[in-house]
């Protein structure tokens, strides 16, 4: 379980993130949804130590085990689309084969000798999360990783994801600006805005049924 | 016409002591390019790739550190390896090695402040992208070399283009010594001294030649890095 303790991350006097309280819990999926500037990704650079928070701690996450982050927009490396696969198999035996099963598996299997600056914002996403699957994980935490992507994209990705949850039951921890997207793939949502949490539960509850005035207008512009 | 007669002759004449120059001035601008890449790459990337206290400072003496002139940077040097100078004992002025030593002190913030700026643009998503593979501290500074590693090309050729034209600190800490420190810019500067302009022009225009061959080869090496 990771456990999140009155974190709270200053920006020049701003106020980015407010969290005095939060708790994943192993075998779940968490959507964090919210709108642009609502404190999602510095949430997950926290939990990532990317980004140091001027208070709180973060209890229950090793980083140097089985943990893999996939940032908004993963950076593809000049050299070849494999190659940004094998970079994270090194010492594995049978790296140049888990590559190739990892690039088949988000649909960059014809990509595969492609260098990777030359790929579109989408195949770079499914690029990273290649990475991150080619290896086993027990905590994935994904930073809108189907802001980029097309629908058939979309349906890869959610796809992979369903299917490394039910043969892990590990944690999944994703942010989305989709509700949609959390209702398919969480067992839990969290709503933020402001840098602070400000609802969270059931999706089927929340997002059909939200309590707090700011969830509410912020569903108020999905549209079906 | 005498022009490109002194030209040819220059560059396929048996004239002994041009070759000796263009020796020297290769060895010069190819040791001084090395150690400062070898100092400038690393401590770019260094510098471009992470946040820490006193990075701003630490970018500022860079970027002053380019505006350094060569003849105070020769001046330096000459201090520093005369006689009465701290390094006297080393007897390395009016060598090939003192003339190394002032250019690396000229090229090596040039080829770290390009380097910084070309990593840094990038820096924090490629940081974010290999912590989260599990690669992090001084293993990420492989991934930094090899995904630049076609710009890092350019900017080493640009360092030995600033070596190979340089004539200020070699001047002041090489001496212009025949057979011994002579190179293509202070013979340039020599025979324009004497009037002997045409021979000057003539100089110049072979050091270009030679510029132009070095970077069609490193072009190609480039082209190889990029494929790889």
């Amino acid at each position: 379980m990771i456990e999140v303790k009155d974190i709270l991350v200053k920006a020049k006097n701003r106020l980015i993130l407010d969290v005095p309280s939060l708790r994943f819990e192993e075998g779940k999926r968490y959507g964090i949804i919210g709108e642009n500037g609502s404190g999602k990704t510095t949430l997950l650079r926290v939990l990532m130590g990317t980004v140091q928070p001027s208070q709180g701690s973060i209890e229950g996450l090793n980083l140097d085990h089985n943990v893999g982050y996939l940032p908004q927009s993963p950076y593809a490396f000049s050299f070849s689309v494999l190659r940004n696969i094998m970079m994270t198999l090194e010492n594995v035996p049978s790296r140049n084969d888990l590559a190739l099963d990892a690039l088949d598996k988000v649909g960059l299997g014809s990509l595969t000798n492609a260098r990777g600056n030359t790929l579109s914002g989408g195949e770079r996403q499914r690029l990273g999360l290649a990475r991150l699957l080619a290896v086993p994980k027990t905590v994935l935490l994904l930073d809108e990783p189907t802001s980029a992507t097309d629908i058939r994209g979309t349906d890869i990705v959610e796809g992979l994801l369903q299917e490394w949850f039910e043969e892990t039951r590990g944690l999944l921890l994703f942010t989305t600006h989709s509700p949609a997207q959390a209702l398919r793939m969480a067992d839990e949502v969290v709503f933020m805005e402001d840098g602070k949490i400000v609802e969270s539960g059931n999706p089927q509850n929340l997002l059909n049924n939200p309590q707090e005035p700011e969830t509410q207008a912020f569903l108020s512009h999905w549209v079906f | 016409m005498e022009l490109i007669n002194s030209i040819f002759e220059l560059l396929f004449g048996s004239d002994p002591e041009l070759r000796q120059i263009i020796a020297v001035t290769l060895r010069m601008s190819f040791f001084s390019t090395l150690v400062s890449s070898i100092i400038g790459i690393p401590a770019g990337v260094l510098l471009g790739a992470n946040s820490f206290r006193g990075k701003n400072f630490l970018t500022r003496l860079v970027n002053t550190l380019l505006g350094l002139p060569p003849v105070v940077a020769g001046l330096l040097v000459l201090l520093l390896l005369s006689r009465s100078g701290p390094l006297g004992t080393f007897r390395l002025l009016y060598t090939v090695q003192a003339m190394v030593i002032a250019q690396v002190l000229l090229i090596t913030p040039f080829i770290t402040a390009m380097t910084a700026n070309l990593v840094g643009v990038n820096a924090t998503t490629i940081n974010e992208t290999l912590v989260g593979v599990g690669i992090r501290g001084a293993k990420r500074l492989k991934y930094f070399l090899l995904d630049f590693r076609v710009p890092f090309i350019s900017i080493i050729l640009a360092g030995f283009g600033r070596s190979i034209a340089e004539v200020g600190a070699v001047q002041m800490v090489g001496g212009n010594v025949q057979y011994k420190t002579r190179v293509m810019t202070t013979a340039i500067m020599m025979q324009t001294n004497m009037g002997r302009f045409d021979f000057a022009i003539a100089l110049g225009i072979t050091l270009l030649l030679i510029s132009f061959l070095i970077n069609s080869i490193v072009n190609r090496i480039q082209k190889v890095a990029a494929d790889d």
